[in-house]
């Protein structure tokens, strides 16, 4: 499975992409987890690829992602070319205008509006993927939240993180 | 002061079957080595617990000759290798043997980094205002005017002054003689290794062959009168004005302090990373 | 004793990471580095670990002077460490061949960037393997490992640790940026569970004056390290059994460098690590390395779906080069690939051994973007038709 995570730098995009990975680790999948982006530390692309399997993974890069969670256009235009012809394309509404089927929902308000930090938006677009996608267990996720996330911030990050959950539900 | 034969001095610490040195008549650095193991054997010191090091030179052949464990590294890099030797083992006792070309040119960083971190080594310098080895070419310590084989018509760059250099930098203890001056080269070797933290005696050493050949001073003793000309004790110095110590050496000890060094302070880290890893006990 | 990290269970860290804590559990208790990336995770995270097992990380004024300082500390008994990239790689040349004619055991990790030059700091390449191998002046062998996966660059950084210190000489581990930074799960295993080498050590007295003579027959000396009374003189001139340096002895110097040259390649047996996949019966060869024989593998299962029996050999050591073994697989198949993220560096090693018995193709690929799978492909079907 495939996952790639898209934004721009000052998203979390990477640390996403980490703790997803984690997450599968502590299910005792194989994880491979490899990051790309632009020198600028914020505004410029920023991708993270995640490939979880439960045989040895030899792939680096998502070449076919078979899920792409974008939270801006940027990011969506630098990798929209990715995903499968059949892929879930999951997206920040507020953001991204993407040109072919999709779901989501507006993360960034959601995070706003759940913890008052634009910057847990990564939280909420991964709750939602794990809900719609169900890759990885949500407790799973929780305890690769506590391990990864800067020490003091793992409450507001769990909130996030449960807020998309919840929005995936539905 | 009751100073040893020289030979009980040379059967006690020299190779033999090193021998002989490969130093040229009128060298300075044989006087220069010999001051080092009277101070080490003023000291008491067992063979065993020091280390000596150098870089590539005439001076730097010194640990070759010595009954001591001995790494001749390459040129300019002494003092790196002997920051690992040291942090490693820092009960051992490191002398580092250099020369002016070694340590001033290409090993100039790794001089004054070992003296920011206070590495506590004993640097033995031998000052010959040329690199002698190789033939006699100018040094960053040639005085201007002087000539070498790669600036035949006098050296047109500015000095350094390696011991203000040391000072500078931070160095615990920092003296100059010439070679000429045995009884304060012996003290201030002494001084020196028991000194912790870095430690420089520099000697104005005659090089007669590479150097003085080239600057009508062919013999070891006119080079030797030629340093006391130019020389100035620092007592004296400091009455002095800008205009009479131009071209003038200052010698003597210039600095002597007590400022931690890098393995104490290196010890202070670890307690406190434990601390705050919550590792103690 | 206690580690600063989980040993004997499983972690999902990055490559780097991985390199660091295999260092710490082989014993390695001396690290000397300079930040460059990609390598600098590699110096934090040492720099995080050492204090608490006791243990030196200093960061010195340059790559020339940290790699002076690790064999400075394993000429005191310490096993040391450090990892830079192509630019401090380039300036460590110089005391590499140091430590190579004077035995030094110590592990140097390049985590290999675009080069040459200052290049691509943040993208990975397999630039520097000629570099590795011959990089430093004169006649001389070293040990060259390339991991391919975290788990190999924890494993074989334990190995790499082991060789130097059996052989009383430098292993470079050839990481490169993208198994650096990429983060996988490793198994960490317990440290009882690990096997460990220390250098020989002088028996006595007597074999302690023989520090660079084969005293054992095996072409390694004992190492009478400084501090225990061995008075030991190590020089980086030619010198003789004794260490006393010999320049002008031509046959002195003749027997060292041969000695130290053989200490390597006699030992080929023991030291040469690969793997192969689907190669007994394949008609096409792929020889690869590192990083990109995880694509590589991938291509292999693809051309055999497509009926093109096609087979890999990865090498998990790149020096000492087994050209027997290749010449071998040259008379079975006929064709053998090599990609490379280079010009054409283990590819003149492949076309040398294979003396001839089958077509050595190079599919190479420079800019920072590993092979893809389908790239592989591509380049061998593209040749397989113009046979």
């Amino acid at each position: 499975m495939q996952v790639r995570f898209a934004g721009i730098g000052g998203q979390g995009v990477v640390l996403a992409g980490v703790i997803l990975g984690e997450a599968a680790a502590i299910e005792g999948l194989n994880v491979v987890q490899t990051q790309d982006y632009s020198s600028a530390s914020r505004g410029g692309h920023s991708i993270a690829d995640v490939i979880i399997s439960k045989e040895p993974i030899y792939d680096l890069i998502v070449t076919k992602a078979d899920v792409l969670v974008a939270l801006a256009q940027l990011g969506y235009n630098t990798t929209k070319d990715s995903l499968k012809e059949d892929g879930l394309l999951i997206v920040d509404t507020d953001l991204v205008k993407p040109d072919r089927e999709f779901i989501g929902a507006p993360f960034t308000r959601i995070a706003e509006e759940t913890t008052g930090l634009a910057l847990t938006v990564n939280m909420v677009a991964l709750g939602y993927l794990v809900a719609k996608t169900g890759i990885v267990k949500k407790e799973s996720v929780e305890e690769a939240i506590r391990r990864r996330v800067p020490k003091g911030t793992e409450d507001i990050n769990l909130k996030a993180f449960r807020a998309g959950y919840e929005e995936g539900l539905k | 002061m009751y100073l040893k034969l020289s030979y009980e001095i040379r059967d006690k610490y020299l190779r033999k079957d090193m021998l002989p040195t490969i130093f040229c008549p009128g060298c300075g650095i044989g006087s220069v080595l010999q001051y080092t193991l009277r101070a080490i054997d003023e000291l008491g010191w067992s063979k065993d617990e020091v280390v000596w090091v150098s870089g590539i030179g005439c001076s730097s052949r010194v640990p070759g000759f010595v009954d001591f464990d001995g790494l001749h590294t390459t040129h300019g890099r002494a003092l790196a290798f002997a920051t690992g030797i040291k942090m490693a083992r820092p009960d051992l006792k490191v002398i580092a043997f250099m020369g002016d070309g070694d340590t001033a040119a290409i090993g100039g960083n790794h001089f004054i980094h070992a003296i920011r971190r206070n590495l506590d080594v004993t640097v033995i310098l031998i000052n010959n205002f040329t690199y002698g080895m190789t033939g006699g070419q100018v040094a960053p310590t040639t005085l201007k005017g002087l000539r070498g084989t790669t600036a035949p018509y006098g050296q047109f760059e500015n000095p350094f002054d390696i011991a203000e250099l040391a000072v500078a930098a931070g160095a615990n203890y920092v003296a100059r003689w010439t070679v000429f001056n045995y009884l304060q080269g012996i003290n201030s070797i002494k001084k020196a290794l028991q000194k912790k933290g870095f430690s420089l005696v520099e000697f104005l050493s005659p090089c007669p062959i590479s150097f003085g050949r080239r600057n009508r001073m062919k013999t070891a003793p006119e080079l030797i009168k030629w340093y006391n000309k130019i020389t100035v004790p620092i007592s004296k110095a400091k009455k002095m004005s800008p205009e009479e110590l131009e071209g003038k050496i200052i010698i003597g000890e210039f600095v002597d302090r007590d400022r931690p060094s890098l393995d104490e302070e290196y010890e202070e880290y670890k307690k406190r990373a434990k601390k705050i890893m919550g590792w103690e006990g | 004793m206690r580690y600063p990290f989980p040993v004997g269970k499983s972690d999902f860290i990055q490559g780097d990471e991985a390199i660091a804590r295999a260092a710490i559990l082989a014993g390695c208790r001396f690290y000397a580095g300079y930040p460059i990336t990609p390598a600098s995770e590699i110096f934090e995270a040492m720099a995080l670990y050492m204090p608490l097992v006791d243990g030196v990380s200093v960061q010195m004024e340059d790559e020339l002077a940290s790699i002076a300082a690790i064999i400075g500390a394993s000429w005191v008994g310490v096993k040391a460490m450090t990892a830079t990239s192509g630019p401090g790689f380039s300036l460590m040349m110089e005391n590499l061949g140091y430590a190579i004619m004077t035995e030094t055991p110590i592990v140097v990790v390049n985590v290999q960037r675009g080069g040459p030059s200052t290049g691509q700091p943040t993208l990975p390449a397999q630039g520097d393997v000629m570099q590795a191998i011959w990089g430093t002046h004169g006649d001389h062998s070293l040990i060259v490992l390339t991991p391919a996966t975290v788990q190999e660059a924890f494993d074989m950084t334990i190995r790499a640790f082991n060789l130097a210190e059996k052989y009383r000489t430098p292993v470079v581990l050839l990481s490169d940026a993208e198994v650096g930074h990429m983060r996988e799960r490793v198994n960490i295993p317990n440290p009882e569970d690990i096997e460990l080498v220390y250098r020989k050590l002088p028996a006595n007295e007597e074999e302690a004056k023989y520090p660079f003579g084969d005293i054992h027959g095996d072409l390694i000396p004992p190492m009478p390290i400084f501090g225990k009374g061995y008075r030991t003189y190590v020089t980086g001139l030619t010198h003789d059994e004794k260490g006393r340096p010999k320049t002008v002895d031509a046959e002195i110097h003749q027997k060292l460098i041969e000695r130290i040259v053989n200490k390597i390649e006699k030992n080929k047996k023991d030291i040469i690590d690969y793997e192969t996949f689907e190669l007994d019966d394949a008609e096409v060869a792929i020889i690869s390395y590192g990083i990109v024989a995880r694509s590589a593998i991938r291509a292999v299962k693809m051309l055999r779906s497509e009926g093109i029996k096609a087979g890999l050999l990865k090498l998990n050591v790149v020096w000492p080069f087994d050209f027997e073994m290749i010449e071998k697989i040259a008379e079975q198949v006929h064709a053998i690939y090599v990609p490379e993220m280079n010009l054409g560096q283990v590819y003149h090693l492949v076309k040398e051994g294979a003396n001839g018995k089958a077509r050595v193709e190079l599919i190479p690929k420079i800019g920072g973007e590993v092979h893809t799978p389908q790239e592989i492909v591509k380049a061998v079907k593209r040749c397989e038709k113009c046979i």
